[in-house]
């Protein structure tokens, strides 16, 4: 490599580079200023220690988004692996359809499914309608505002950032590797197991990345979909920053944005840790 | 009778209408290294697919050891495949991609790290059992395809255009590997190329394919020596192959002479193709010459020189060691056991003229050829 192939690499990556330094170095360096300082502009460590009082609420968050994680998981592979197994022409419709929702606003998507929980939403009126018919009063079920709409709103969400990942590495998969496993003695069980899924390892972590971490830190679907009954981490930040339900505290809210930031940097680096090949994947997220 | 361990019969393969293998048959023997040679496309590829059992014939049958085992599926089948671009594990080390094939057959773990050495060491890759597979070198990819293969003891190993991808001088050295390994196993391999050079070298016997058929199945002499038509004479080595009348038993006449040759049991004045090797031909003073002619074109190619001549509008290649010049007026002789007589057939006429030499030969003498005819 010559001078002027590096001058050229600079001048071409001089716009993201402007905009990684203004748009992400910068405001991580504002997380940091606000969560050492009080609110005079001294030092202190009172904001992070005022986190632990949080902690439930982390824990939570976490669970949750580690549920709709492997849900999302477990829907995900066996439907790549279908799609990635059909005609091409197939494929291609089968994709469009996984990212059909995405083209959808989040908000949007968010509240449909909030009226089709509701205690007189879609679902409840339905099944009282069937079962009236039988002269059976039902009061309905209480979907909405429970842990299980967050849930399943992070599972609908997310779903497609899970399937595209692992269905690009399953189609990259070269077929002559399957048809030398098989050549070796291997049945369909002894291919999948041995070849197909270790190969797609760097699939599944870019999945896991990119439903994870939007999951543990969203506050929109919880606050929809949970009603307030669960607060998750993202809630209790954006209430610092708003001042929803008390006053406007910048540190404390930079503080707990900064843990959870450390906490999921902690969590990618345990993935990676399964497969060094996902630095290219998932794990060049960060 | 020699013991086939392999038997094609009537098999046709078709891929979108278009038919691919037009009613094989073919017979392998027990441990003879068999190749398969064609020009890309003819179906070499195929062939070995259906007796790997990836593919199904549309009819005939693939009969391995005397049963047939047309619905066997692959996993099954006692044939080990050397793939064109080696197909290995990438997310296991070379230790791992040569063990898989018996960790399929749950062997006990010593007895793999035995056999695994053992084969690491018949291909010359001791040290490297930790080693990540795309660190290796494309020869030593080959050597660990080839070692996971045998590890598990094949009784036919079949390997497509296993050294296409490697440089000429490892070729060479890989060519020699293989055929040790053939002969010290003592198993059958079937092997394909497109290099009629590495098929003569190699083979106990070679199946010369085109089309989709088979054209000439024998030992590289008999091929080289005895080709039964245009086309074969063509793929294998140079020829002159020109339009001859065989007056009767032993005498042929073409470019306007009479030649005795050691052919017979064609008709009486059967049109026959003639084929000379241009390295059977020697150059005499012209008026000594069987056939005369203008050179018109000579390149040196190190051992000799290939010397294109006119000869009454055809031109023929010959090869000598003496230098000729463009504009020279030549003999040329050629003797009784230079002459092949072949039967006409749908290649008659298609090849062996050297007048478009110059377009399926190097660039090199591709430009020198086309200076001299632009004089
Ligand atoms: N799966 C397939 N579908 C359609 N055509 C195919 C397929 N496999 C091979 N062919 C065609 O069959 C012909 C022979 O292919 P192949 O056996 O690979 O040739 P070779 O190995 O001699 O180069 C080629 O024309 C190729 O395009
Ligand atoms: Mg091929």
């Amino acid at each position: 490599m010559n001078k002027s192939d590096t001058r050229l690499k600079r001048i071409m990556t001089a716009p993201f580079s402007v905009w990684m330094a203004i748009f992400v170095i910068v405001p991580i360096g504002l997380v940091l200023y606000y969560a050492f300082t009080s609110s005079e502009g001294g030092f202190t460590l009172e904001n992070i220690a005022s986190i632990w009082e949080y902690r439930g609420t982390y824990l939570i968050s976490i669970e949750l988004a580690l549920v709709a994680t492997v849900i999302c998981l477990l829907m995900a592979y066996p439907l790549a692996y279908s799609i990635s197994k059909m005609k091409a022409r197939r494929q291609q419709t089968m994709v469009l359809l996984v990212m059909l929702p995405m083209w959808m606003n989040f908000l949007i998507r968010t509240y449909a499914w909030m009226t089709i929980l509701e205690d007189t939403g879609l679902i409840n009126t339905f099944i009282k309608f069937l079962l009236s018919l039988v002269g059976y009063e039902f009061e309905g079920f209480t979907m909405i505002n429970t842990n299980g709409a967050i849930v399943l709103g992070m599972v609908y969400n997310f779903l497609p950032y899970m399937v595209l990942p692992i269905y690009t590495v399953l189609t990259k998969i070269d077929r002559s590797v399957i048809e030398a496993a098989r050549d070796l003695g291997a049945g369909g069980m002894d291919v999948f197991t041995r070849v197909i899924l270790p190969q797609s390892v760097p699939g599944i972590i870019s999945g896991i990345t990119m439903v994870f971490v939007p999951a543990v830190s969203t506050f929109v679907i919880s606050k929809l979909l949970g009603g307030g009954m669960t607060y998750l981490i993202g809630d209790i930040i954006e209430n610092y920053f708003l001042g929803n339900t008390g006053e406007v505290n910048y540190n404390v809210g930079a503080a707990l944005s900064l843990v959870l930031m450390v906490l999921i940097l902690i969590s990618m680096g345990i993935m990676n840790h399964f497969d060094e090949d996902a630095e290219t994947n998932g794990g060049g997220l960060f | 009778m020699a013991n086939n361990i392999i038997d094609l019969k009537n098999i046709s393969v078709s891929f979108d209408g278009e038919q691919i293998l037009k009613n094989m048959n073919l017979r392998i023997e027990d441990k003879e290294f068999l190749t398969l040679l064609g020009p890309s496309g003819c179906g070499k590829t195929t062939t070995l697919r259906i007796i790997a059992g990836f593919l199904q014939p549309d009819s005939g049958d693939v009969i391995f050891d005397g049963k047939l085992i047309n619905g066997v599926p692959a996993h099954k089948r006692q044939v080990n495949t050397i793939f064109q671009r080696y197909a290995l594990f990438t997310h296991l080390n070379v230790f791992e991609n040569i063990a898989f094939g018996l960790r399929i057959r749950k062997t006990p773990e010593k007895e793999i790290k035995t056999a695994v050495s053992e084969m690491l060491e018949l291909v010359n890759l001791k040290g490297f059992e930790t080693r990540d597979i795309n660190s290796l070198s494309g020869g030593q990819q080959q050597r660990v395809a080839i070692a996971r293969a045998l590890v598990v003891k094949p009784r036919v190993l079949l390997l497509d255009e296993p050294l296409g991808a490697l440089d000429l001088k490892l070729r060479k050295d890989m060519q020699n590997e293989l055929k040790n390994i053939q002969q010290r196993l003592g198993i059958t391999f079937i092997y394909v190329t497109h290099d009629q050079e590495e098929a003569l070298s190699m083979s106990d016997k070679i199946v010369v394919m085109n089309n989709g058929e088979i054209q000439q199945i024998g030992t590289p002499i008999d091929i080289y020596n005895e080709p039964v038509n245009a086309f074969v004479a063509d793929f294998i080595g140079e020829s002159n192959i020109v339009d001859g009348i065989m007056r009767e038993d032993f005498v042929v006449d073409f470019s306007g002479n009479t030649f005795k040759c050691l052919d017979k049991g064609f008709g009486k004045n059967e049109a026959v193709d003639v084929v000379v090797r241009p390295e059977d031909v020697d150059v005499v003073p012209y008026d000594e010459g069987m056939l005369k002619g203008t050179v018109t074109s000579v390149t040196f190619k190190g051992v000799h020189f290939e010397i294109i001549v006119d000869i009454g509008g055809f031109k023929w290649m010959i090869q000598s060691t003496d230098e000729q010049f463009v504009g020279d007026n030549i003999g040329l002789y050629i003797e009784p056991d230079a002459i092949h007589i072949m039967k006409k057939s749908e290649y008659s006429g298609l090849y062996g003229d050297f007048s478009s030499y110059s377009e399926e030969f190097d660039e090199l003498s591709n430009a020198d050829a086309e200076e001299e005819e632009n004089e």
